[in-house]
């Protein structure tokens, strides 16, 4: 399979000298494309800050980072316009659905396209195609606060996926939902990955999803240990 | 692209409606300020203009008539009317003062001018109502805004008129309203003593040898006319031929007679910089506190909005919108504020100006301005926000 997203040896250090804070101590990851693979670990392991660095938004200390053939980090030095890479290769899923209050639910998921400059129709066009997909149409036209936790994260995973990104990262996607809607949020993320040839890490706690990764990444003390789970069962319909 | 700003301003509008109102009756009270100052350089104006003067004599070194007192023998006219240039000349008192009516005390500008031909100086150039004065005594002509009516009694000081007809925007400088009457009767107002005065004069005269020679009751007599009644006038209103150069006959007067001479110019200045000069600078300090308080409160509102939209602001910026339409969406929103606010202010100062007691002048020029200023102010104030806005750090939407 074809890699999505690949980490080397990164390093993050939060401050100097003594009060530095060694979150990230040579992290190795790699991701293929249509892979859905989970992030585990204790409170205070470096979840967040893997994700941050993965995502494009802190930058590492040292170590190299890869999106398909592109070099986003390599020791030290770093693409130019991380905000136009974030928008272009990373597609983003929250603990909370977060969208922004003020537009419906069509316009939720089009910002992304219009950000990235294409017309008004076009990006609405997609992002309803995205909505199709994920049952969430006949809700096209509502307001955030009018759609349920469920329906408000399947607009989430539309918002991540429009841009057809090649890398989705999902924090603790499933935290507010119950059972049921973990796993189902977790089966549409697989089939999503594969749909659209995208590599998704998801970190979480939740005992209920774990199981459902063939491949977790658990990560401790700024280290990761990859581990296969053969029995996984991503594709598991509930 | 959607307009960010927009969508959030429908989603609040309510909130938003509000805000825009409150600080719209600010910008109203602004606007009715800046109105005030204009309604009094017109209200000179209007008293420069109505008295049809092209030239203004008055006791030498005042600045009489209206921002010092004058006093002229009313025999100077004469002279001055036989001079090169000089159409006419007329002499006018004016006198502020309570007048008594239905019950009611009115401030009016009692304004004394010879019963002559329609366009003499110091007549009203036009009637809304009624005629002019054509007898010599017991009649007046009034401003509407005293509230007086055709044929109504007035009562100054001990004598009673009838209004006969009624005129509009004859104000004094200060806005009061004027009454005309017959040079005499006004003469018999402003310099009649009261009955005790005149009873203390006379038992003086008849004390004096000089002045009540024995043998000869006529001379008292004489003196006591002489000092009841009064020849003066507060100024003499001059127009010159057409052609002739204002400058030129007021040098001219100023050569033969002991007086002081203003042009309208001249006149112009008086009023305007020297006796709304400090109204000016009050309102100036009025219209400075509240484009303050109106900044401080777009600030206020603008940086609640944005701070009560934090988490949005750093997904939006972690999804790779730039800074650049976040600063924009919340200067909008600003400037949005603005617009509702003016509009609400501009109908606010329209719709409460006549009730103002006096003339309250909206000039569309300042509208403009303040239309400019409004705008300026919200986007200045929305800087406080944006700062708060570019500061968010797009990782605060991932979380610790
Ligand atoms: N901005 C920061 N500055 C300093 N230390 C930080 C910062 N963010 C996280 N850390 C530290 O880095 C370590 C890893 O934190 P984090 O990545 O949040 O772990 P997790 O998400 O797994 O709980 C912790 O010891 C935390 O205190
Ligand atoms: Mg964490």
């Amino acid at each position: 399979m074809a890699e999505g997203i690949r980490i080397d040896n990164l390093v993050k250090t939060y401050g100097q000298g003594d009060t530095a804070v060694h979150a990230l101590r040579g992290v190795n990851m790699s991701v293929a494309k249509g892979e859905v693979v989970g992030l585990i670990g204790p409170s205070g392991s470096g979840k967040s800050t893997l994700l941050k660095c993965l995502g494009a938004v802190i930058e590492p200390t040292s170590g190299r980072m890869t999106i398909g053939d592109r070099v986003i980090y390599d020791d030290g030095w770093k693409v130019g316009d991380l905000r136009a890479l974030r928008r272009d290769l990373i597609g983003f899923i929250f603990q909370a659905p977060y969208l922004i209050p003020f537009l419906d639910v069509t316009d939720n998921v089009a910002l992304l396209p219009m950000l990235a400059g294409k017309p008004n129709a076009v990006a609405r066009k997609e992002a309803r195609d995205l909505l199709e997909a994920l049952d969430v149409a006949h809700r096209a036209a509502a307001m955030p606060s009018q759609l349920s936790g469920g329906e408000q994260q399947r607009v989430a995973i539309a918002r991540a996926l429009v841009n057809r990104p090649p890398v989705i990262l999902a924090d603790e996607p499933t935290a507010p939902l119950d059972g049921v809607r973990a796993l189902a949020v977790v089966d549409m993320l697989n089939t999503m990955a594969r749909q659209f040839d995208t590599a998704i890490i998801i970190v979480t706690h939740d005992e209920k999803i774990i199981p459902t990764f063939r491949r977790l990444y658990n990560i401790r003390d700024g280290v990761t240990i990859e581990e296969l789970q053969l029995e996984a069962s991503p594709a598991r319909r509930t | 692209m959607i307009s960010l700003a927009g969508r959030d301003i429908l989603h609040g509008w309510g909130k938003f409606v509000l805000t825009g109102v409150g600080l719209g009756l600010l910008i109203g009270v602004t606007l009715s300020m800046a109105g005030v100052y204009r309604g009094m350089i017109d209200d000179a104006q209007a008293l420069l203009d109505n008295s049809g003067a092209d030239l203004w004599v008055v006791q030498k070194d005042t600045l009489g008539p209206y921002a010092e007192p004058s006093s002229l023998n009313q025999d100077t006219e004469r002279p001055i009317r036989a001079m090169a240039g000089v159409d006419r000349a007329a002499g006018v008192t004016y006198l502020t003062m309570q007048i008594a009516h239905e019950g009611k005390d009115v401030r009016v500008m009692v304004v004394g001018a010879e019963v002559a031909e329609p366009g003499e100086p110091g007549q009203p150039p036009h009637l809304i109502a009624g005629r002019r004065i054509v007898q010599g005594h017991y009649e007046a002509v009034g401003d509407v805004k005293t509230g007086f009516a055709i044929d109504d009694e007035v009562t100054v000081r001990r004598n009673t008129y009838r209004i006969v007809g009624l005129t509009s925007r004859m104000v004094s400088s200060g806005g009061d309203p004027m009454l005309f009457l017959s040079l005499k009767d006004a003469q018999e107002a402003q310099f009649e003593k009261d009955a005790d005065a005149i009873v203390r004069q006379r038992a003086r005269n008849a004390s004096s040898p000089l002045l009540n020679p024995p043998g000869n009751p006529a001379v008292a007599e004489a003196v006591n006319a002489a000092q009841a009644s009064s020849t003066n006038v507060n100024a003499v209103l001059v127009t010159v031929v057409p052609g002739a150069d204002a400058e030129e006959v007021a040098a001219t007067i100023r050569r033969w007679q002991r007086v002081t001479v203003y042009t309208r110019a001249q006149m112009e200045e008086i009023l305007i910089e020297k006796m709304i000069a400090n109204s000016a600078r009050q309102i100036g300090m009025f219209l400075v506190i509240l484009a303050i308080v109106s900044a401080a409160i777009v600030a206020f509102i603008i940086y609640t909005m944005t701070i009560g939209k934090i988490r949005e602001i750093a997904v939006l910026k972690l999804i790779g919108t730039c800074n650049r339409t976040i600063a924009g969406m919340i200067l909008q929103q600003a400037l949005g504020l603005g617009l509702i606010g003016f509009a609400v202010g501009k109908i606010a100062a329209t719709f409460w100006a006549p009730f103002f007691p006096k003339y309250v002048l909206l000039l569309p020029a300042d509208s403009l301005r303040g239309f400019f200023a409004v705008m300026a102010i919200c986007a200045l104030a929305s800087l406080l926000a944006i700062h708060a806005a570019l500061k968010v750090d797009p990782a605060e939407a991932i979380g610790g």
